[in-house]
């Protein structure tokens, strides 16, 4: 056999065991007196070199099994999760899980999902990023630390990962859902700063999730990159000044303080408990027109894609919001059921814990600012945040934080790097206010896509 | 578990006739309760449980681990372990020659607490969690919203080395949490509350019953609506014991981590030089003083070797870096207890355990009365710290305070600065200590459970806020 037909048929193995050995734990939940059960069913194997300082400091061979079962007696909710597959261990789960259902108070809308239909057909597992040995492994690790070093001496790689692996994965319920898939990929990512003397730069980071082995050495080169160039530029810094007014974001800092407090109230049951400020807002402007956001776990670019959520229904693109008109929420099963609607596929977690709720793959379109350079000359004089470190409601959307391997801009360019500067100010008040995107969203860390962001209205404060 | 771990571990080690090895067995249990808006989102119990392997072969670390606690598996693991380290042995470029001698622990070293809370039923949480969050939900018709949740961890771990370790560990940290969403005028702020320990539910209500820190958490949401934000700028502030542990946590704590230092941070080569004023002895303990029960409490680390006292900073002197067994060979000290995994399948890193100020001998109204124009913080969020000494931290309320009086309260704010230069400002430090940040973790690649405290005290930093 070819190595992709071997791979195929070892995936096909593995969730088919997974699924008979989901099946078995919701009969043992029927046995011990379970309305209905549903088992999430997990198999990984991975291997992963860690460098320390340049060097290497573990490598690292694991391979793990996990078992969460959901269950409801009468409209009562129990959970219980094991990583031993023995047979006394799933037998205890089982009552487990149904004893503290039995205790719990009924919820009429404690339902598990019946089948949802077909799911996308997605290759998430024949890239072959998955499937290195510990000496290839081992040989990525060195070539990302040596792509570091060579960008300039001064960098002090606090830790470099390589990591490569594959998981298999089922889902089995009572009400008939049968689901499995295998993942395979490769993360890698760097951390550390630049040292020159007495002057240490801030903190800096980069990494990238790839499914493609032939993606690997590019990863390598653009993980070295980002970091190593941004953490140089960390060195010497200065204060920034004080203002209120625009400053312009990376995509990082971007999706850290408006879109992920955004997704987080997107969430039905945040609104149906009365702690997101999207509540009502349905059909709304909530942000200004030119922003737009998908969530497209078809999106094979990004970490979260999928072709079924956590309670095995098919994930679906949701536009969330379409020139700045938020258009619904977020629904699993039990918030569907609340609100009489169907789920929108959005079941979120793993073993560990009752499905929560979330998106999968969020992207950010691009607007019409231009590139950033545009974008710098745009502001003139002001301040340039790379990261964000701080704290973000998402109930009122107050922010404050510091900026971090941040710049101050002059006459639309970078003339020093900034330290202790503070911005805050209140996402929803501004994103209906004056922002412009730019024109090529960028991937972040493998798990988000946006576009650089202008944004009226922030409180800067330079020490 | 009720039979000692350490046997099956050291009967594995016993057929392997290779270098250094360390057996670690990790046993977590959660059992985790959580209500929001009279709706049970949670009841649950969780266990992860198995034997971590780390061997070190050809000067390089290996490590694997497995699910199953019998020898056979043991044995298969050491040997994945065995061949990881020498498949990648040729890319370590300072070989590890070995560990240095060190004291090991060995016997059975339990924290209090855990029989009690395992004989508890979990319906009794069920019922108090229930009972909160209505209690929560009902204090104002302005709150719209509360959850409330309780947790156990019950962590079983064993460590056996070759070179002598056989230490088997016993402990439970209970966790309970309470938050409050108000609302009025389209606008909606939380009041959050929350107490972690090492211990029995004794431990844990000791300072607060749960009643009174839902009242607390519903009447600072309520509060909170008609609060304006600061001015942001430089301010002298007063900071409450969590937030002291918060700053001696992120601030100092994670630039005196030995790897860290070794990679550059802003404590490397300060060692015997003034960092803090006089008024500042900063430490990390394993150990929970002046009150039992601190939520990061390790008679044993992940290693094997007995915890410590650790004083960083004596009367603002740097005096120590905290080690595991690799940095404390490479700085050339006795380790300092400060490994951790969080689960068996992890790695042991240099983390924190309760880290804290010790108090001084100023009461809060004498620390208030020395603030011209500034503001009393209180109320831990987020945090985190950079290599340069640069850190945040976020505050749940804040009050100002003028000619020495307390003012109106302002809602929380964002603070930051350089560890070193705020520790230098220190002028004030209260006489009564609390340790109050156990229901956090700390993040470093994988969690770890941590506290931290101290008493009140005075200093200057930079805030976030309007301009």
């Amino acid at each position: 056999m070819s190595p992709s037909v071997q791979e195929s048929t070892s995936n096909a193995q593995a969730e088919a065991e997974l699924i008979t050995q989901a099946q078995d734990l919701v009969q043992r939940a029927r046995d011990a007196g379970a309305t209905q059960a549903e088992v999430y069913a997990r198999r990984d194997a991975s291997t992963s070199v860690t460098f320390e300082k340049g060097d290497l400091k573990l490598t690292q061979v694991d391979a793990s099994a996990a078992l969460g079962l959901r269950v409801v007696v009468d409209h009562k909710l129990g959970f219980a999760s094991t990583n031993q597959i023995a047979d006394t261990s799933l037998t205890r789960v089982a009552a487990d899980a149904v004893a503290l259902a039995r205790m719990s108070p009924a919820d009429e809308h404690n339902v598990l999902p019946e089948p949802g239909g077909a799911h996308a057909d997605l290759d998430l597992s024949s890239g072959g990023a998955g499937d290195l040995t510990i000496e290839e492994a081992v040989e990525v690790g060195r070539g990302l630390v040596a792509e570091c070093v060579a960008i300039d001496p001064r960098l002090s790689l606090d830790k470099a990962d390589f990591g490569t692996g594959r998981a298999h994965l089922a889902i089995a319920t009572s009400t008939g859902i049968q689901v499995a898939r295998s993942v395979s990929g490769a993360n890698l990512s760097v951390f550390g700063m630049a040292i020159d003397g007495d002057d240490v730069g801030g903190f800096d980071y980069w990494g990238e999730h790839v499914r493609e082995r032939s993606a690997i050495p590019a990863a390598v080169t653009n993980t070295a990159t980002r970091f190593g160039t941004s953490a140089v530029g960390n060195l010497g810094a200065g204060a920034a000044e004080s203002y209120k007014g625009t400053v312009l974001f990376a995509p990082d800092a971007f999706l850290d303080i408006f879109v992920g407090p955004l997704t987080s109230g997107a969430s039905a049951i945040a609104v149906q408990r009365g702690r997101s400020a999207l509540a009502g807002k349905v059909g709304s402007a909530i942000a200004g027109k030119g922003i737009s956001v998908l969530d497209d776990p078809s999106d094979l670019e990004l970490a979260g894609a999928r072709p079924f959520d956590r309670e095995g229904q098919p994930a679906r693109r949701f536009a969330l919001i379409e020139d700045g008109v938020l258009n619904g929420y977020f629904h699993n099963a039990y918030s569907a059921h609340v609100d009489g609607t169907t789920t929108t596929g959005h079941a979120a977690g793993g073993a560990r814990a009752v499905p929560g709720l979330g998106p999968h793959a969020i992207s950010v379109a691009a607007g019409d600012a231009g590139t950033k350079s545009a974008m710098l000359q745009t502001l003139g004089k002001g301040l340039l945040v790379n990261r964000f470190s701080g704290s973000v409601d998402p109930a009122s959307g107050d922010f404050s934080g510091v900026a971090k391997s941040a710049r101050w801009i002059e006459n639309g360019q970078e003339v020093r790097p900034v330290q202790e500067t503070l911005i805050s100010g209140n996402l929803f008040e501004l994103l209906k206010g004056q922002i412009s995107l730019g024109s090529t969203p960028e991937i972040v860390m493998g798990a988000a896509r946006a576009p650089w962001a202008l944004v009226d209205g922030i409180s800067v404060t330079a020490g | 578990m009720s039979h000692d771990p350490t046997d099956v571990l050291a009967e594995a080690l016993a057929a392997d006739a290779g270098p250094f090895v360390e057996l670690r067995y990790h046993a977590r249990r959660t059992r985790s309760v959580a209500v929001e808006k009279g709706r049970v989102d949670q009841a649950k119990v969780a266990e992860h449980t198995g034997v971590g392997v780390r061997v070190l072969e050809d000067g390089t670390w290996g490590f694997a681990s497995t699910d199953h606690l019998d020898v056979a598996s043991v044995r298969h693991s050491i040997d994945a372990a065995r061949r990881a380290a020498r498949s990648s042995s040729a890319a370590r470029k300072n070989k590890l020659a070995g560990l240095p001698e060190t004291e090991l622990a060995r016997g059975r070293f339990d924290a209090p607490g855990y029989d009690e809370l395992a004989g508890r039923p979990i319906d009794e949480s069920l019922e108090l969690v229930l009972r909160l969050e209505a209690q929560t939900r009902g204090h104002s018709k302005s709150v719209a919203s509360a959850s409330c949740s309780y947790t156990e961890v019950f962590e079983d771990k064993a460590v056996v080395t070759t070179d002598g370790a056989k230490a088997w560990t016993r402990l439970v940290r209970p966790e309970f949490r309470v938050l409050a969403v108000a609302e009025g005028n389209g606008d909606l702020q939380r009041g959050y509350e929350s107490v972690g320990t090492t211990g029995a539910w004794d431990c844990l209500f000791r300072r607060r019953t749960p009643e009174q820190m839902s009242d607390a958490a519903a009447r600072m949401a309520v509060d909170l609506l008609t609060a304006k934000p600061p001015e942001g700028g430089r301010k002298t502030v007063l900071l409450s014991p969590s937030l002291v542990g918060l700053l001696t946590h992120e601030a100092i704590g994670h630039t005196v981590e030995a790897d860290f230092v070794a990679s550059g941070s802003c404590a490397a080569g300060k060692l015997g030089q003034r960092v803090a004023s006089d008024l500042v002895t900063l430490c990390d303990s394993g150990g929970s003083e002046y009150h039992d029960g601190a939520g990061g409490t390790l008679l044993v680390d992940d290693e094997g070797v007995p915890t410590q006292r650790t004083e960083i900073i004596k009367n603002g002197i740097l005096t120590s870096y905290l080690h595991d067994r690799e940095s404390a060979a490479h700085f050339g000290v006795a380790p300092t207890g400060n490994a951790r995994a969080w689960e068996y399948d992890d790695q042991p890193l240099i983390r924190m355990r309760n880290t804290y100020i010790e108090p001084g001998e100023s009461s809060f109204d004498e620390l208030v009365a020395g603030i011209e124009d500034g503001l009393i913080l209180d109320g831990p969020r987020n945090g985190q710290a950079d290599a340069n000494g640069e850190f945040m931290f976020g505050t749940q309320s804040a009050w100002r305070v003028k000619n020495g009086k307390r003012g109106e309260l302002v809602r929380g704010v964002n603070l930051s600065g350089i560890a070193f230069d705020v520790l230098q400002t220190v002028d004030g430090v209260g006489n009564e200590f609390q340790w109050d940040l156990g229901s956090g973790h700390c993040g470093k690649g994988q969690p770890a459970k941590v506290d931290a405290g101290g008493p009140w005290l005075r200093c200057q930093v930079l805030v976030g806020g309007a301009q």
